[in-house]
């Protein structure tokens, strides 16, 4: 089995009166993709505000290679190696495509020359390069959804966190930025957040489902999807709400 | 014993002054979400036409309100049309809100300067020098009605913000502006209303004041600086808590500048200020979040 | 702006105003060169802060004033030459913006609302200058005493030498402006977005604070320099908010967030109102501050990013016209 890279060990978030996380564990291992699903709600995005450090966590550990990041400031584990995007894409309005790439470079890099260099490979890759020009505010969803997995790409993460990429994407645009997912694999590890159920039953070495903040199932796609329990979480809020 | 009753009645007095200033500044910070540093200087155009109107034609300051407030609401239209409505709507709207009225304020300020020159001026009524006695305190006459016509007046606001249809679309503006729109609520009506409104406001309170306090281009910055505080003590949206905090801070500085000089009596309440700016940002009662 | 091309425009821009030195100029004119650049210099301190990293200060005036009062202060007790007052001077600006600073950023005080605490900070230090006239000659204001020129007392008789000062001054911050773009980047990044300048490993406050303590330390020595060049400073002048307004002014106008923007703010607004407040001041005093106050507004509106936006918003203009002189032709066919 693949090495265990990053491990929650029982995380607890409370906001209020509301248990947006409650008790939460599971471990990524090296070169997966392992997927995160569940209803509306049910804390994944706050997940990954945990485990990057927007939000801190009220109990429980995160530790990745074996030391402990719970605590540290978002750019610090950034610099550790992992990096998220967010579900509503934030460019840099007012700075260029190219400049957005240089600035997610820049931290990395130990010259500005250096981080320059790697902007229009980054851009290629995520197909941008036409645009380069363009300002973050003049972009379509399509284009800023690439540019966040570029600027994510940048920072050359061990686990790259994707939240919600699907969202809002055409047919044909998820198949292509599925592909693209498929080709990241190959170097980096993938934890990816979604709600469109044939890309996560697709891409997703293992999958973990969330519902009220608790994991309530781990396992292969296919286990998964023939889990009552998962299907209850699904239909059984579809039912009541129909 | 009395000398501090004498100071809190001081104080009070000053403050239901402060109150109805900052309730106008609430109104544009809560309501439209623009820091409207000009404020101050409108309160001073207020006091010279107040000035104006009392020496060239003899109309009574109190009676000159009548005069100034609808004037005021006209200018208050005319400005938020021309320099504040182009600057809402966009990513930097704050900052470029702040620098456009900081710069209108410099224009309002050296527009006196060159026309009044930096001569105190000041209003002799039949008010002046007079004290009524109460209990054994003495209350300045001009100040006393001054804090009636205010406390007057910010009632009658409060009715307006609370029983009537505008005043409810203006709350709800203040609230949620998306959400208003989508209920038929014209969001840039309500604001139009909003912001001659303060302007009209502070006006007015110029114009009551004008009887006790000299008039000169610069005397907006003072009661500029204590609006901003009272604003944010008393809680950003919050119409009593302007109210609550302007008696407040009235009464703080009678307090503190019985005790030390006025200079420090300003440090006192800026560090006050600066307190509250960190630590509690939506004031006493204000529920607005950090920016 | 790439490194190299904005050195080169520093190097010629220097060039010109070490030859401008030689020119024989009526004392207005040096003195106006002077102030220009005063502003220059103080507008791209300020423009690091508050351009770049987008926290807009209207109080700066209390650091070129701690700085102002700190070196006279220790030259008239202590002999202590300027340029080492300065640079005490200098130093308690820092310390003065941490203890604002610190709490601001890490309390998330952002927009009207940092802006209102900068300018309270600058009120407190201006009511604190009027209190304290025991140390500070209160509403007086403090005269520098006069020592025939002298380069290590830092005072010169005529012009000439003041304006060297400034020219070095102003080309040491625009320089390290152009040298800090690493930082410039993380700047924009946080001004434009905080959580994502996070995210992608932008320390926020390490950064936030860095700005904010250069800044400070310029338009400190700034001050200095004013108290050097007047020989007289007041409470009103140096910790008014006319001081910071103009700073902030001048960086707008001219195009707030980049390198040349203060220079360029500076140069097309001081020897403007200058030249109307010698004709005109007299006879309409703050005619010249007037006419500052429209331009703001104007700018703001019409130009807010500042005149260095103008190359931008031509180009964009002319590629959209050829963009559509394009499709025109096609679909003419």
């Amino acid at each position: 089995m693949a090495e265990k890279i990053l491990m929650v060990d029982n995380i607890s978030k409370r906001f209020g009166g509301l248990q947006a996380t409650d008790k939460v564990s599971f471990d990524v291992r090296a070169g997966e993709i392992l997927g995160i699903i569940g209803p509306n709600g049910a804390g994944k995005s706050t997940l990954f505000n945990l485990i990057t450090g927007f939000y801190p966590i009220d109990e429980g550990t995160i530790t990745y290679h074996g030391e402990r990041i719970d605590g540290l400031t978002p750019d610090q584990i950034c610099h550790k190696g992992i990096t998220r995007t967010f579900q509503v894409a934030k460019p840099f309005p007012g700075l260029t495509i190219a400049d957005n790439i240089l600035v997610a470079c820049l931290p990395k890099a130990d010259k500005v020359s250096d981080a320059r260099a790697k902007v229009d490979e980054i851009l290629k890759i995520v197909s941008l390069d036409k645009k380069a020009g363009s300002l973050g505010a003049d972009l379509t969803t399509l284009e800023r959804k690439r540019l966040e997995l570029g600027k994510a790409l940048a920072t050359n993460p061990e686990i790259l966190l994707l939240d919600e990429v699907m969202t809002g994407l055409k047919p044909k645009e998820m198949d292509d930025m599925m592909e693209l997912i498929k080709e990241l694999k190959k170097t980096k590890t993938i934890v990816i957040v979604e709600h469109v159920m044939r890309v996560i039953m697709n891409i997703s070495d293992r999958i973990i489902v969330l519902d009220h903040g608790q994991k309530i199932a781990e396992g292969l796609p296919r286990e998964i999807a023939e889990n009552p329990l998962v299907i209850e979480a699904y239909l059984g809020r579809g039912a009541k709400n129909a | 014993m009395e000398m501090l009753l004498q100071i809190i009645a001081s104080g009070l007095l000053l403050g239901g002054i402060y109150a109805l200033l900052s309730v106008g500044l609430n109104l544009i910070f809560g309501v439209i979400k623009i820091v409207n540093l000009a404020h101050g200087d409108f309160l001073m155009m207020g006091m010279y036409a107040t000035f104006f109107l009392f020496t060239l034609k003899d109309i009574n300051p109190y009676v000159s309100v009548l005069i100034i407030f609808p004037a005021f609401v006209l200018v208050g239209v005319l400005i938020f049309r021309f320099i504040i409505k182009p600057l809402l709507g966009k990513a930097e709207t704050e900052v470029n809100t702040i620098i456009a009225t900081a710069g209108l304020g410099f224009v309002l300020q050296n527009l006196a300067l060159m026309l009044w020159k930096s001569d105190f001026r000041a209003i002799e009524t039949n008010l002046t020098g007079k004290s009524y006695e109460f209990a054994g305190i003495m209350l300045s006459a001009g100040r006393t009605w001054a804090f009636v016509i205010c406390i007057a007046i910010a009632l009658i606001l409060y009715y307006i913000l609370m029983k009537t249809k505008v005043g409810t679309h203006i709350r709800a503006v203040s609230q949620d502006t998306d959400a208003a729109t989508l209920m038929g609520i014209n969001v840039n009506r309500i604001y139009t209303l909003t912001f001659a409104a303060g302007i009209a406001l502070v006006g007015a309170a110029g114009a009551i004041i004008t009887p006790t306090f000299y008039v000169y281009p610069t005397v907006g910055l003072y009661f500029n600086t204590m609006a901003f505080i009272i604003v944010v003590l008393g809680g950003l949206g919050s119409f009593t808590g302007a109210l609550i905090g302007g008696l407040l801070i009235g009464l703080v500085e009678s307090f503190a500048g019985v005790m030390a000089s006025s200079e420090l009596a300003q440090v006192f309440s800026l560090l006050i200020f600066l307190f509250i700016l960190f630590v509690k940002p939506e004031g006493i009662m204000g529920k607005g979040a950090r920016v | 702006m790439k490194q190299n091309k904005s050195l080169l425009i520093l190097a010629i821009l220097t060039v010109a105003l070490l030859a401008v030195y030689f020119l024989p100029l009526v004392i207005f004119a040096k003195h106006i060169l002077i102030l220009t650049l005063f502003y220059a210099f103080l507008g791209t301190g300020w423009n690091l802060m508050c351009g770049y990293a987008g926290r807009l200060s209207l109080g700066h005036a209390a650091f070129a004033a701690v700085g102002a009062y700190t070196s006279i202060f220790l030259f008239k007790e202590f002999n202590l030459t300027p340029w080492l007052g300065m640079f005490v001077g200098g130093g308690l600006a820092v310390l003065v913006m941490l203890l604002i600073a610190y709490p601001s950023f890490r309390f998330g005080l952002k927009g009207p609302y940092f802006t209102l605490a900068s300018i309270a900070v600058a009120e407190i230090v201006h009511n604190l200058l009027i209190y304290g006239r025991d140390f500070t000659g209160g509403s007086l204001g403090l005269s520098l005493p006069y020592v025939p020129t002298s380069l290590a007392m830092f005072q010169f008789d005529g012009k000439e030498l003041y304006y060297l000062v400034i020219l070095a001054f102003w080309l040491l911050a625009v320089f390290l402006t152009i040298k800090m773009e690493r930082t410039r980047y993380y700047l924009e990044a946080i001004r434009e977005d905080e959580d994502a300048a996070a995210a992608l490993g932008i320390s926020v406050n390490k950064n936030l604070i860095a700005a904010a303590c250069i800044s400070a330390f310029l338009v400190a020595v700034g001050g200095t320099f004013y108290g050097q060049y007047f020989r007289y400073i007041d409470p009103y002048s140096i910790a008014g908010f006319s001081l910071s307004l103009n700073m902030a002014l001048v960086v707008v106008i001219g195009g707030s967030g980049t390198i040349f923007g203060p220079t360029i703010g500076a140069f097309v607004l001081i020897p403007l109102t200058e030249i109307l407040r010698m004709s005109l001041g007299s006879q309409y005093p703050g005619l010249h501050l007037f006419l500052y106050g429209i331009l703001l507004v104007v700018c703001i509106i019409y130009l807010p990013k500042g005149i260095a936006s103008l190359p931008g918003i031509i180009r964009a203009r002319n590629d959209k016209k050829a963009r559509q002189l394009d499709q025109g032709s096609e679909g003419v066919l």
